[in-house]
């Protein structure tokens, strides 16, 4: 059992550490993405700036509903990244996050403009993509492991990527689309001049949309923290692993461009359930 | 006290239904249907104190029981029978026929004594169905009174068919009681089959010509059920020489051969749950009124299926055939979830995620670890409670609206509040933490995760249940951000009992620590005293409101704190929203601004275009024909393995 104190630790960082992390790694994305497009790039402190900025304009709503879904969108990521941090249940975690995917999309439903609408169908096509990939990572986490507990994988002598190779590439996969990162910017991407010009996000402005980049910095961390569990016996490990792979997602979001909805989950389903039943089956062979 | 308890939940059902049959006074029909339902209630209740017991009566308030239903038995066969050659249909004639020489055979040659008495037995698996059938059974009876009079005056019918519906409706109840409380296989074969008649006649209540066309397939593919059962019931005597189901149930690990009539009733069990093949029962049975389809669904016919796989799991642990059990479930539970996503008719996608959910608890009874024991109680408990409120809430919208396409039901928080608000509930319960269904399936991925193939399936299944449900839930709540919603009237017998299944899935959900202490626990005993060769040590520790266990943690109380917590703040944030400007939609600047519509751009010749949005169906990608096609072929395979693979 954890103590009074390391609970709490776990409560300030979850809650007040983890945004501020997520909004300097998205500084760092956009310095980085910018360099790669030879351009120089806002400064690093530009996403808290943005958000400074959203959180002073006018409130403009189509429907009371927004407001109350991108409030729970930001109290289901903070409860899962503080649920991370006291080393709680994968599954759980996962599950405790699905309510912020689901109450987004019923936000975006809830206006009846086409852009938000397209953007929600889609953003519910890449949940059911990257939703079972995920799960299946989680079980192999477990046969592994023979926990779903985050404390089990803390207790393994060797990293967990050396036995599970394979479903890291399938985090990989599900993780590019749940960070918005191309060839999966299908439901809201940053770009204008889209199709769907911001999906999910078009109907939400002004302090709500600074909501769900709040929000949205909240899941980089859990994102990245999952990644960072496969290499969970050192510090360094951890951080050259999660530098390595958030540098691998950016410059795959800088040198593909979006795919349609039907290509991500067809390839993601057929690469993804094929390494995990090569490396599930290695593991309970 | 026994005989007391007994003769409410069984034989008053069966008296109330013909004082229901024959007294046309509309008063007394609702006075009759609501007295049953609060004495099955309060009897269920009383119960909870008494399991577990096994007891045995001669007679039962003077009647001969175990006489009785033998005679019932070939009288019941007759009836089917009777329906067929009515209906000219071949193949429910040859499946009576069948099942009477088999019934003859097996009364006259085979069973040398059967006892003259009726056994009972009530363990924590079979008060669970008690609570549900008398609890949520009878909302659902109490709903039907207003909902069958404005569904009478829709149809302009001169002479009310009210009176035989009230009568199989709560008749349906006794008979579900009695097949959970029986410990005599045979006497469950004659309840089976009284619940196959019971749906039946209720499928085919209007009596136009897709009515009695879709029940008369219902009674064909639950016979089929019915002979496999009989089949199982007359090789269970043969091989083991009792039908004795707890008998069976510490007979059947060590006899050789005992995995065929396993097989066999867990092949009635599928039928009965319509899992693929034989889910297009279900699916026709949408024709029937809402209540019949609630009572189908949540409380009655279905969960009979899925309590006759429990039933028997501690039987079958370990075997091969448990394997394909859970393999044949996990199948189901994927491939009726795909089916689910190409509908936009709202009670099909609640039949087609029925088969689903159903899949998944005979999933976990194929797994058959103690946590898939504990997660398939749970999941058949929450189930009830949502499915019974979603139903009430489509057959309340559709009668407002005169439609069951969820398309039509955009915006329908403008409309009905109260009931919008209440289906959106019904939803969030069956999809998202801390509540029970999704407890229930966090239960089953955990205990699935070392099966391969078990686990890829639950995985995606699971995904694509969150797809077809957020997306009605997202449709309902879309309005306009001031005035504009007109408050709902409605009949209290309407209002009430959605309210109530609302907050019993709510705060059950809540309670799900101590339902796990106090219902499961036991209950996983109960399977262990029978079969100790198989380990039903509890698997999970509960304590202050948090379930865990090595494998992983669920804080229910917490969580539901935080969400208690979380509600307070949203409903503040959505008053405090109030005070925002209102935006008109996002249309690329080609708003139409003459016009007084705001959801219209600018088109050919300045005319004002509304938009027009819909749900994507994916049905070029998943057509339900094809699909079904592919599914019934596999099904039928893992049906055949399943019995070939027991021998």
């Amino acid at each position: 059992m954890m103590s009074i104190l390391g609970f709490l630790l776990a409560l300030v960082v979850g809650v007040f550490v983890a945004p501020i992390l997520g909004g300097l790694i998205t500084g760092v994305d956009r310095r980085i993405t910018a360099r790669l497009q030879s351009r120089l790039g806002p400064p690093i402190l530009q996403p808290f700036y943005d958000v400074a900025k959203l959180l002073g304009k006018e409130k403009l709503l189509n429907n009371s509903w927004q407001a109350f879904c991108a409030y729970v969108y930001l109290v289901a990521a903070a409860t899962s990244v503080v649920l991370f941090f006291l080393q709680s249940d994968l599954l759980l975690i996962f599950f405790v996050q699905a309510v912020g995917a689901v109450f987004l999309v019923i936000g975006a439903m809830s206006v009846p403009s086409p852009y938000s609408q397209i953007g929600a169908q889609r953003e519910l096509i890449q949940v059911l993509t990257y939703e079972p990939l995920l799960v299946l990572v989680l079980a192999g986490i477990y046969v592994h492991t023979g926990t779903f507990k985050i404390s089990g994988i803390y207790a393994l002598e060797d990293p967990m990527l050396f036995k599970l190779p394979l479903l890291f590439l399938v985090l990989g996969y599900a993780l590019t689309i749940k960070l918005r990162k191309s060839p999966f910017d299908i439901s809201a991407s940053a770009h204008a001049h889209q199709e769907i010009v911001r999906g999910v996000y078009t109907e939400f402005s002004g302090p709500y949309l600074a909501i769900l980049e709040i929000a949205h910095f909240y899941e980089m961390v859990l994102i990245l923290g999952l990644v960072s569990l496969f290499w969970s016996t050192s510090f360094v490990g951890m951080l050259v692993l999660v530098a390595l792979t958030y540098l691998a997602e950016i410059l795959v979001d800088n040198v593909s461009s979006r795919m349609t909805w039907r290509w991500m989950v067809s390839s993601a389903w057929a690469v993804g359930l094929t390494l995990t039943l090569i490396n599930l089956l290695s593991l309970t062979m | 006290m026994h005989s007391t308890l007994m003769f409410i939940l069984i034989i008053l059902p069966f008296l109330a239904a013909i004082v229901c049959a024959i007294v046309p006074v509309k008063q007394v029909r609702s006075a009759v249907v609501v007295a049953t339902g609060a004495l099955l209630a309060v009897a269920s209740l009383l119960l909870i104190g008494k399991v577990p017991f096994e007891t045995s009566f001669t007679s039962m308030a003077g009647l001969p029981l175990a006489s009785l239903t033998q005679l019932a038995d070939f009288a019941l066969l007759g009836v089917i029978l009777y329906f067929g050659w009515k209906h000219k249909h071949q193949g429910i004639k040859a499946l009576a026929i069948a099942q009477l020489v088999g019934l003859f055979v097996l009364e006259a040659f085979v069973m040398d004594h059967h006892a003259a008495n009726m056994a009972f037995f009530a363990d924590p698996l079979s008060l669970t169905l008690v609570l549900i059938i008398s609890i949520v059974g009878s909302v659902i009876c109490i709903h039907a009174i207003p909902y069958m009079e404005n569904h009478e005056h829709h149809l302009r019918l001169t002479i009310s068919r009210q009176p035989r519906f009230f009568a199989w409706l709560v008749l349906f109840l006794g008979a579900m009681n009695a097949l959970v409380l029986t410990n005599d296989l045979l006497t469950f074969y004659f309840f089976f089959e009284v619940t196959t008649l019971c749906s039946f006649m209720l499928i085919g209540h209007d009596g136009n010509e897709l009515a009695t066309k879709n029940s008369l397939h219902a009674l064909y593919l639950n016979s089929i059920g019915g002979l496999a059962l009989l089949l199982g019931v007359g090789f269970f005597q043969i091989m083991l020489g009792t039908l004795n189901i707890q008998e069976i149930l510490r007979l059947s690990p060590n006899a050789a051969y005992a995995m065929l009539p396993m097989a066999l009733v867990c092949i009635a069990a599928f039928a009965k749950s319509a899992q693929a093949p034989f889910q297009s029962w279900l699916l026709g049975a949408m024709v029937a009124p809402t209540p019949t389809s609630a009572l189908l669904h949540s409380s009655t016919m279905v969960k009979a299926g899925v309590y006759l796989v429990l039933r028997m799991a501690p039987g079958f642990v370990g075997t091969s055939l448990s394997t394909y059990v859970a393999l044949f479930g996990a199948f189901t539970f994927l491939a009726t979830a795909v089916l689910a996503v190409s509908q936009s008719n709202a009670k099909r996608i609640l039949a087609y995620s029925t088969v689903s959910n159903l899949g998944l608890i005979i999933a976990c009874a194929g797994i058959n670890t103690p946590a898939a024991m504990a997660a398939a109680l749970f999941l058949i408990i929450f189930h009830a409670v949502s499915k019974a409120l979603l139903f009430l809430c489509v057959g309340t919208i559709e009668q407002r609206i005169e439609s069951r396409d969820i398309e039509d039901m955009q915006g329908l928080f403008v409309r009905m509040p109260v009931t919008a608000t209440l289906a959106v509930i019904g939803v969030l319960t069956m999809i998202l933490p801390p509540f029970g269904m999704l407890m229930g399936k966090w239960m089953a991925i955990e205990s699935a995760a070392a099966n391969v193939p078990v686990i890829m399936m639950l995985a995606l299944g699971s995904a694509i249940t969150l797809l077809y449900w957020a997306r009605w839930a997202g449709l309902l709540m879309s309005h306009p951000l001031k005035g504009g919603v007109t408050p709902e009237v409605q009949p209290m017998l309407t209002k009430y009992p959605l309210v109530a299944l609302c907050g019993g899935a709510v705060v059950l959900s809540l309670l799900s620590p101590w339902i796990y202490s106090a219902l499961i626990v036991p209950m996983l005993n109960a399977a262990n005293a029978v079969n100790p060769q198989a380990s039903f040590a509890a698997p999970y520790l509960s304590a202050k409101g948090i379930l865990g266990a090595d494998s992983g943690v669920f804080p229910v109380v917490p969580l539901f704190i935080l969400l208690i917590a979380g509600m307070y703040l949203g409903v503040r944030v959505l008053k405090n929203a109030q005070s925002a400007r209102e935006a008109s939609i996002y249309l690329a600047g080609a708003q139409s601004r003459t016009d007084q519509t705001p959801d219209s751009f600018v088109g050919p010749a300045n005319q004002p275009v509304k938009v027009v949005n819909a749900n994507y169906y994916l049905t070029r990608l998943l057509p339900e024909e094809k699909v079904t096609c592919w599914v019934n072929t596999a099904a039928v395979l893992l049906a055949l393995l399943l019995v070939v693979g027991g021998l």
